[in-house]
């Protein structure tokens, strides 16, 4: 990668509107990756790229900005006892591995299909992972919460903790004690996610919550730690290109460190399943996104035909269905925070006005 | 503050009157009680009698049931002193007062002359403070005793109990909370707060501070440090850019910001409410038990 380099890579000018698009973008994007554990990279790569950001220096900007973050959240989470650390460096080393099985599939499908090739088999893995994985999830969450909120292993995840197939390993914070053999395919399969459409957590979180039986807190905070690793991995090899636009990243950062710690903050106010129906919303809705980039990829193998103004408008709809998936998120954690801060507000008043009468 | 001295316990349990004892109290002014009668009362016809009697009945002539005042100041709370006057008026006790100090204790067993003098200093407020107060009680036509302690303010009103008898109940001020006496006395403990109360919450709420002072500093390095960057683009850009050794520069700065702007972020949080609402544990599940079983239980039955 030492050609792309070499070449002049056109970092761009600045002005107030890409800042603030930036920061904004960085913000919400912090808030739902501190609180669901990933996040906000599926909007901000596409939106620097708009901005006319090569797309090589958008993801080494994005991934330059990711691991301090999750650095920061994963901090703030462990302080409240909700990170595995072991849990997540394990599933961060089999995640490298399938880093690299991901990029040796991604060549191999650009070998034999081409660019647009590569496009549809990214946006497609996008649309059946998400919509499989998502629509679990949501149901999942919404299961839950109709029963009070109260979380449930589930029954594969029992299962598996059951069988003793040595190297046993038990993870203390998520109380899980799991064969290892068990715990590596779904680091792997988050790494491969990783290298092919740039969100690991999406597979990663409803992995350790399904199959290995985390909590969802437990497990969106690990999530962290696992993107802290393979994204300090991941900037240092970009790093090393020479690709990181530092003005970008420093603007994306400056509003997603505010967010990433309202969002750890915002996991202190919530019930389990509140993780889950932001990470399903957050999942599906990005699905309809990608789904609607798909037209654009088939047109170009010659599949189908397609009007060039159609083409405009599905790329613009599935950019703004991103920002949409994005927002819905920061809503519902920030609505959720709000009601229950408005709670807790509402018993300390309580707590103080029998307090001011005596404890008699 | 620590209050409560494991070491200090042998000490207490013997029960030694010595001034220097913590948690000891002694008397600074008013009437002599006699500590010995009560046990005497109770054994008077050579046989034990119940509690109850002795509380009723057999009360020695010009011994009189008391109310025992107890605050960490030289002075209580005007709520309880009201209170315990009050009381003691409808049903005739007298009033102690016990002032403890629960800072003036022996260090590694041996009091200072320092400290020896600071306990005679605090004695001598109490002494000044209760002028007013006695003279309060004395208008009621009550009769009013205030004595020092040190140390643990449980093991203090424990020691008065044994020195005093008919010691009926306690009243603490507002100022403690009543959980941390009742562990160590044997006597029932009421805390008044009344109007007090709504100020020590208020003082209390008003304490739990919002770190604006630290905001404003890691908010002001953060934006000398994008400063920095922002107004020297060209040459950050330059030499960030060139790959190989030179990607410790983007990985260095990355890290410096988020420590600077992380803690910015974090007391801006904070300093604006929004923090964690409580320490939170995970919750675990259950470690499943095993299922107890209903034996079969020998019956006894009669057939007729």
């Amino acid at each position: 990668m030492h050609d792309i380099a070499a070449e002049a890579v056109n970092f761009i000018d600045l002005n107030v509107m890409s800042i603030i698009f930036l920061f904004i973008v960085g913000f919400i994007g912090g808030l739902v990756s501190g609180f669901i554990g990933s996040g906000g990279a599926f909007v901000l790569t596409p939106g620097m790229m708009s901005l006319g950001v090569p797309g090589t220096v958008a993801v080494a900007s994005n991934m330059c900005h990711k691991f301090p973050k999750a650095m920061v959240g994963a901090y703030k989470r462990w302080k409240y006892g909700q990170v595995d650390i072991k849990l997540g460096l394990v599933m961060a080393a089999s995640a490298g591995l399938g880093v690299q099985v991901g990029i040796k599939i991604q060549q191999w499908i650009l070998d034999k299909w081409g660019q647009a090739g590569s496009n549809l088999y990214v946006s497609l893995s996008f649309v059946i992972i998400l919509v499989i994985v998502g629509g679990y999830v949501f149901r999942d969450a919404m299961k839950s919460s109709k029963t009070g909120g109260k979380d449930v292993v589930t029954a594969l995840a029992k299962r598996l903790q059951k069988i003793y197939l040595p190297p046993m390993m038990h993870f203390k914070t998520a109380d899980v004690k799991i064969s290892m053999w068990f715990t590596i395919p779904i680091g792997f399969a988050t790494g491969l996610l990783a290298a092919t459409i740039a969100v690991g957590g999406f597979i990663g979180v409803p992995g350790m919550i399904y199959v290995l039986g985390a909590s969802g807190l437990v497990s969106s905070a690990t999530e962290l730690v696992i993107a802290f690793v393979m994204g300090f991995a991941g900037s240092v090899k970009w790093a090393m290109h020479g690709m990181v636009d530092i003005r970008l990243t420093l603007i994306i950062l400056a509003g997603s460190l505010l967010g990433v710690q309202l969002g750890a903050i915002g996991t202190t106010y919530v019930k389990d399943h509140m993780i889950k129906i932001v990470m399903g919303s957050i999942m599906l809705i990005v699905a309809v996104s990608r789904g609607l980039a798909i037209p654009e990829y088939l047109k170009d193998l010659g599949l189908i035909s397609v009007g060039p103004t159609t083409l405009k408008w599905l790329s613009a709809a599935s950019f703004i269905t991103m920002c949409i998936a994005l927002g819905v998120g920061a809503v519902i954690i920030l609505g959720s925070m709000w009601r229950a801060k408005r709670a807790e507000i509402a018993k300390e008043a309580e707590a103080a006005l029998e307090e001011s009468y005596g404890k008699i | 503050m620590v209050r409560r001295n494991s070491k200090e316990e042998p000490k207490q349990r013997q029960g030694s009157p010595n001034p220097g004892d913590p948690g000891t109290a002694h008397r600074v002014n008013g009437p002599a009680t006699d500590a010995g009668t009560a046990p005497e009362s109770l054994s008077q016809n050579g046989q034990a009698i119940p509690a109850a009697d002795a509380a009723g009945a057999r009360l020695q002539p010009g011994e009189n049931r008391k109310i025992l005042v107890a605050g960490l100041q030289e002075t209580f709370t005007a709520a309880a002193v009201d209170y315990a006057i009050n009381l003691a008026e409808r049903l005739g006790y007298e009033i102690i007062g016990l002032s403890v100090n629960p800072e003036l204790t022996p260090s590694g067993g041996f009091l200072t002359p320092y400290k020896r003098h600071l306990r005679e200093e605090f004695a001598k407020r109490v002494n000044a403070a209760s002028t007013g107060l006695k003279q309060k009680v004395a208008a009621k036509g009550l009769r009013f005793e205030h004595r020092v302690g040190f140390g643990d303010l449980g093991k203090a009103i424990e020691d008065v109990n044994h020195q005093i008898k008919r010691i009926e109940f306690v009243i603490t001020d507002a100022k403690i909370d009543a959980d941390e006496v009742t562990g160590a006395v044997s006597l029932p403990v009421f805390s008044i707060k009344g109007s007090q109360g709504e100020r020590i919450m208020a003082e209390h709420l008003s304490r739990s501070t919002r770190p604006i002072g630290k905001t404003i500093a890691f908010g002001v390095a953060a934006a000398a440090l994008y400063a920095a960057v922002f107004t020297n683009s060209d040459t950050v850009m330059h030499y960030f850019t060139k790959g190989g050794w030179f990607a410790a520069l983007p990985i260095a700065t990355v890290f410096a910001f988020s420590f600077v702007h992380g803690a910015f972020a974090n007391y801006l949080w904070a300093a604006l409410g929004i923090e964690a609402p409580k320490k939170v544990v995970q919750p675990r599940p259950e470690a499943k038990r095993p299922v107890r079983r209903q034996r079969p239980r020998p019956e006894l039955r009669l057939n007729a």
